[in-house]
């Protein structure tokens, strides 16, 4: 049988960064095929590839046999693949009816929107869903939203229903229910595509699984049957790499205390749910977890761009209501951003402009009206050293550093001065080893200057490896906490697990 | 072989992507090519008004920068044009779109002629208050925008061209009514004393406005390269986002460069007026609002660049006017040319942002 | 009595153009795009119109068509720089503006201060006698009552056709309508080109029909009022007209103001409409803080494969 879906030796990257590096998937009608992976895996990428929305550097895709060229949604509707991406592709201020009138409406008004909403209508008694026509996009609940993309994508006509962590926005019972109306479709003989991280939907409702890992493939077309979950988590987040020798802090003093916060995103799913951790001077917490499980809107906390909605943020012993960055950066809490060149460094200016300008405040530099150069200059030499910061001088703009060094001169800038917190958010994102190694060592040296560290990464070896304590973050909820010495597997599969 | 050659052509596809590096040699030659291929746009639509190109060459290089007489008369004309240019850049500088520069220099000559008018203070404090109420004319007409712009985020170009019309008609309502030369009842108002007059440093028509343009460089120089305050703008237009997440005072941010480019058009106003005109006349704006907005574009909101610029730009102004004169082409042209120009620069940019990409499917 | 007629008889003259500018300028910003250089625009509309009328013998119809289709052209220029070039719509927009002033300054000395009597107002026996608000409703220009249509089409085009609902998602959020398939650029310059197209008939209105004369830099910044009346109007269409006619109102008033000989300073008088203009926006500001009225994407180019 000819597979409906074809990825071979597929390859991809953003302007020099790699994403797919000789990737490929086979899915086969009639049966719901899991894509397993955890963030950065690559298998968004692929999928995007298929929908028509990227298009790749290197590669062969086949529908029915047959090679294909996607580029545009439109090919990828008329071959029959529909996706639903995991941020909805919906207009929020216009009704069901008119986003699905914007993809499936007869051209030159032949058609009135009458006629739409009726044809909607029959669609959702088909599926076996119900939605309200009429009802702006932006009053439904997300997986009322979530439905009214899988009818758009089902009035397309599509045979290939590719879904892109469905899961992810449902509760429990919804998502049950999403799965199950999943196999009913692979039944009725469409191929269906479940892009997820989660082991437990892979054994519940899958009938093949493949596992991505840093854009590659690592295991294709299995049989979840044959396998176990220890066995699958491995395939999904990699061997044991040989850890670093760690002398235990206990920690000091309690300097930091988040106590039972909770926030929700502006789609209104819960980002942290009655979430507590406690940070003690010269300990290293780190908090593992898969990307989108709420460490995001965490960091956000803690930088002071986003107001828990309940829940108190305690600093060293006083109440914070409210704080804004400027408060909590002079009260002694740095954060090194997972996305470097959005909150952590401006490209486009200097080396020198990037280091120094949080610390213009405190009058090292110079008072206001005159800044003292020969300081800055001075300092900022003086950082480089300290953290090697390669291939950069002073006057260099930071974009043009490589990712390893742009991420130095964020933590220079970060460390110096008074720090009694540090996030440090995926930190070594996107960093070879070497600097990798760096990072972690500056890490430690922090603590030993007894500042308290948060690390957040979605890397299992690096929490492990650094880490006192480890915590893992499962839809904004704590779901376990350990002292180092951690065992690897545990972690793993609180991680992948179901909260 | 056709049906080959199709499938080559439809395995590839032109795609635009964003470029991560741009480096500053090339950056740079694109925008002079830009602006060779504008210039050459200009000259151009002169030729097909019938004038010849050597008259072009010699008014516009020859008369205007290698006489010294013409040298001279360029930089009368660059004074208010430097002033301008730095105004536009100062608010730029922090993605703050100060369109209404025209508004707030007529503000800053009514600051000057109130002074002037109703012969406030001693006679040798008057020059000094004059220039002083200029600049404060000139900020206190960008204060309403900034605050609409900061409290209930109206766009500020709309509102700082709102307050241009009603500058220019409070203006007329001035020369046409109460201050009313009663002289020869032309409107405009009576002249400024001798006392009220930028004297002339002795060079031709060269006057000591020159000295104002000096202060205000050094004054910009000085707040965009030397105080905490300009180090923390520069983040405002290279990574918005940051300044927040990083602590910088945005507000007072945007609110001081808008301030300041306010006070800098009044000062704008005070050369013309006391210099130049010597009294306060409807005219005397000349699409300094718009020059001022291409110089600061031109010049990347740098203070030096805008100054060399801005003498540039003065150029074509003393040039285009003797055309006008000589060929009786309209008075709209100089703004004609600055357009043409920004257009070419700013279409270039697309290359200097932007890579095109061919992406590439194998066939089996 | 005479005072209210001949104010309102003239209120929908006066309108008309910052209606229809609105209009277009509502198709713009609704696909995402701010066309600040619709002052520019109107004014080579109106230069347009008054030439092909000139030119033609005195022909009003064509007058309108050749501003129209100025306004189409310019308006697809805009959105070939804003849409591909992808260049800063604030910037471009402000250029078109003195471009649209020198490119007349330049062109359009032979047809400059050339006065003439243009369109005559409708007249129906009986109705456009009744006192006050027969002339208002009934005694208008056959443009007017065109306007009145314009605007329930530009309200069914956007809201019940597909082309216009796809306009509205690419102004609202791209990458839904990218992937859908809508191909985000092409909507974007249909509906700058539109946009356009109403601006430019607008300009030729205020030069054929309000002043009958084509004067240099006629426009006066009604341009830049009808970008202020869409932020008013929340991007609806039977608001614009609503707004639209509280200016013509306005605009209306002061030479009815003038030939009473009330005792305001004339310069006072020409302000209003600017003044007007910006109480204006700090209302629909306070308004438009408590909803979310302005197309998401407005002011935003779309890269597909802009990877943050």
């Amino acid at each position: 049988m000819t597979a409906a879906l074809e990825f071979q030796g597929v390859h991809k990257s953003f302007d020099g960064n790699p994403a797919l590096v000789d990737a490929f998937f086979i899915a086969e009608r009639g049966e719901v095929h899991a894509l397993l992976g955890e963030n950065g895996a690559g298998k968004s990428t692929l999928m995007n590839i298929a929908c028509g929305l990227y298009s790749p550097d290197h590669g062969v895709v086949q529908v029915n046999g047959e090679p294909v060229v996607i580029d545009g949604p439109m090919t990828a509707n008329s071959l029959g693949i529909g996706m639903v991406h995991q941020h909805f592709k919906l207009v929020e201020n216009m009704t069901v009816a008119e986003n699905i009138a914007i993809c499936h409406m007869s051209s030159s008004g032949r058609e009135s929107l009458n006629a739409v909403r009726k044809r909607i209508g029959e669609a959702s008694r088909d599926i076996g869903f119900e939605i309200d026509p009429d009802r702006r996009i932006d009053t439904l609940s997300v997986s009322e939203q979530q439905r009214t993309e899988i009818i758009k994508v089902m009035m397309g006509g599509a045979d290939i229903l590719i879904l892109d962590e469905p899961t992810a926005v449902l509760t429990d019972e919804e998502s049950t229910r999403l799965l199950d109306q999943l196999k009913s479709f692979a039944q009725q003989g469409k191929g269906v595509i479940l892009i997820t991280h989660k082991l437990r939907e892979v054994f519940s409702h899958a009938d093949k699984v493949t596992v991505m890992r840093a854009g590659a493939t690592v295991e294709a077309s299995c049989d979840p049957g044959e396998l176990t979950p220890v066995e699958l988590s491995r395939l999904m987040v990699g061997e044991a790499a040989p850890s670093e020798s760690l002398e235990l802090r206990t920690g000091g003093d309690v300097v930091l205390e988040l106590k039972n916060i909770s926030a929700k995103r502006a789609n209104g799913t819960t980002a942290l749910d009655d979430l507590s951790i406690t940070l003690r001077a010269g300990q290293v917490y780190g908090l593992a977890g898969v990307g989108g499980n709420g460490q995001t809107e965490l960091a956000e906390t803690l930088m002071g761009i986003r107001h828990i909605e309940s829940g108190e943020f305690t600093l060293g012993g006083q109440v914070l209501k409210r704080p804004t960055p400027r408060e909590l950066r002079r009260k002694g809490v740095k954060t090194i951003p997972a996305e470097r060149y959005i909150y952590g460094l401006a490209g486009d200016l200097s080396v020198m402009d990037n280091f120094v300008v949080s610390h213009l405040s405190s009058g090292t530099f110079g008072p206001a009206w005159w800044i003292n150069r020969r300081a800055i200059l001075r300092g900022t030499l003086e950082a480089i050293q300290e953290y090697e910061i390669l291939g950069a001088g002073p006057a260099t703009r930071a974009r043009l550093m490589s990712g390893g060094n742009a991420q130095k001169l964020v933590l220079a800038r970060e460390m110096s001065g008074d720090s009694r917190v540090l996030l440090a958010h995926s930190p070594t994102r996107g960093l070879d080893v070497r600097a990798c190694a760096a990072v972690h060592e500056y890490l430690r040296d922090a603590c030993k200057r007894d500042v308290a560290i948060l690390l957040i990464s979605e890397d299992l070896d690096e929490v492990l490896a650094v880490s006192d304590r480890v915590g893992i973050i499962n839809r904004g909820r704590l779901v376990g906490e350990f002292d180092a010495p951690v065992a690897r597997e545990a972690v793993g599969q609180l991680m992948v697990g179901h909260a | 072989m056709q049906a080959l050659s199709l499938s080559f052509l439809r395995s590839r596809r032109l795609t635009i992507e964003v470029r991560q590096k741009i480096h500053l040699v090339p950056r740079i030659a694109i925008i002079v090519g830009a602006v060779l291929f504008g210039l050459g746009i200009c000259i151009a639509i002169l030729v097909s008004r019938d004038v010849d190109v050597a008259s072009i060459y010699d008014e516009f290089i020859v008369f205007t920068f290698l006489n010294a007489y013409g040298v001279s008369t360029v930089v009368v004309h660059s004074t208010p044009l430097v002033l301008v240019g730095l105004a536009a850049a100062m608010a730029f500088r922090v993605n703050y779109w100060n369109i209404g520069i025209e508004g707030q220099l007529f503000m800053g000559v009514i600051g000057c002629t109130v002074i002037a008018y109703y012969d406030i203070g001693p006679e040798f404090l008057r020059l000094p208050l004059m220039f002083i109420f200029s600049l404060l004319f000139g900020a206190l007409w960008a204060l309403p925008s900034a605050l609409l712009k900061l409290r209930l985020n109206i766009n500020e170009v709309i509102s700082t061209l709102l307050l241009n019309y009603i500058a220019y008609y409070i203006v007329l309502n001035q020369v046409f009514g109460p201050w009313r030369d009663p002289k020869d009842n032309f409107p405009h108002s009576p002249a400024y004393d001798d006392f009220e007059r930028l004297p002339k440093v002795g060079w031709e028509d060269v006057h000591y406005g020159i000295v104002g343009v000096a202060l205000a460089f050094a004054f910009v120089w000085w707040v965009i390269e030397r105080s905490r305050f300009g180090i923390q703008s520069r983040f405002v237009s290279a990574n918005p986002r940051m300044v927040v997440a990083i602590g910088l005072p945005l507000s007072v941010i945007t609110l001081i460069s808008a301030l300041s480019s306010g006070a800098l058009a009044g000062m704008a106003g005070f050369t013309i007026a006391a210099a130049t005109e010597g009294r306060l006349t409807f005219q005397l704006a000349g699409g300094y609002g718009f020059s001022g907005i291409v110089i600061a574009f031109l010049s990347g909101n740098r203070p030096l660049i805008v100054v060399v610029v801005a003498f540039l730009m003065g150029g074509l102004y003393v040039a285009g006017e003797s055309m006008k004169v000589f060929y009786s082409l309209p008075d709209a042209l100089v703004g004609l040319f600055q357009a043409i120009i920004v257009l070419s620069v700013t279409a270039s940019e697309f290359f200097a942002r932007y890579r095109l990409r061919m992406a590439h499917y194998e066939r089996v | 009595m005479e005072f209210l007629t001949h104010w309102l008889a003239f209120t929908p003259v006066f309108a008309l153009p910052l209606i229809v500018a609105s209009l277009g300028l509502i198709v713009n910003e609704r696909a995402g795009l701010l066309n600040l250089g619709a002052e520019g625009i109107m004014l080579c509309g109106a230069l347009v119109g008054v030439a092909a009328f000139l030119e033609f013998d005195g022909n009003a119809a064509l007058g309108f068509i050749f501003a129209i289709l100025t306004g189409t052209f310019l308006g697809f220029c805009f959105g070939f720089f804003v849409v591909v070039l992808r260049t800063n719509q604030v910037l471009t927009g402000i250029t078109f503006v003195f471009l649209g002033a020198g490119l007349t300054g330049l062109i359009g000395i032979p047809w400059v201060n050339k006065a003439f009597s243009a369109i005559d107002p409708i007249h129906i026996p009986y109705l456009t006698g009744i006192p006050v608000i027969g002339r208002f409703f009934f005694g208008q220009d056959f443009i007017v009552y065109i306007t009145i249509g314009l605007s329930i089409l530009v309200w069914r085009f956007l809201y019940h056709t597909r082309t216009g609902l796809r306009m509205r998602a690419v102004g609202e959020n791209p990458q839904a309508a990218d992937a859908a398939g809508i191909n985000v650029g092409g909507y974007r310059l249909l509906a700058a080109s539109i946009g356009g197209a109403f601006i430019g008939l607008a300009g030729g209105y205020l030069s054929l029909v309000v002043a009958k004369i084509f004067v240099l830099d006629m426009t006066q910044g009604r341009g830049w009022i009808a970008v202020a009346l869409v932020i008013f109007s929340r991007w609806r269409p039977w608001r614009a007209v609503l707004g639209g006619l509280l200016f013509g109102g306005i605009e209306a008033l002061i030479p009815r103001l003038q030939a009473t000989g009330v005792p305001i300073p004339q310069y006072f008088l020409a302000m209003a409409p600017y003044a007007v203009t910006l109480v204006v926006l700090i209302y629909a500001a306070v308004q438009i803080r408590a909803g979310q009225d302005a197309p998401r994407a407005l002011g935003v180019p779309y890269v597909r494969e802009d990877r943050k």
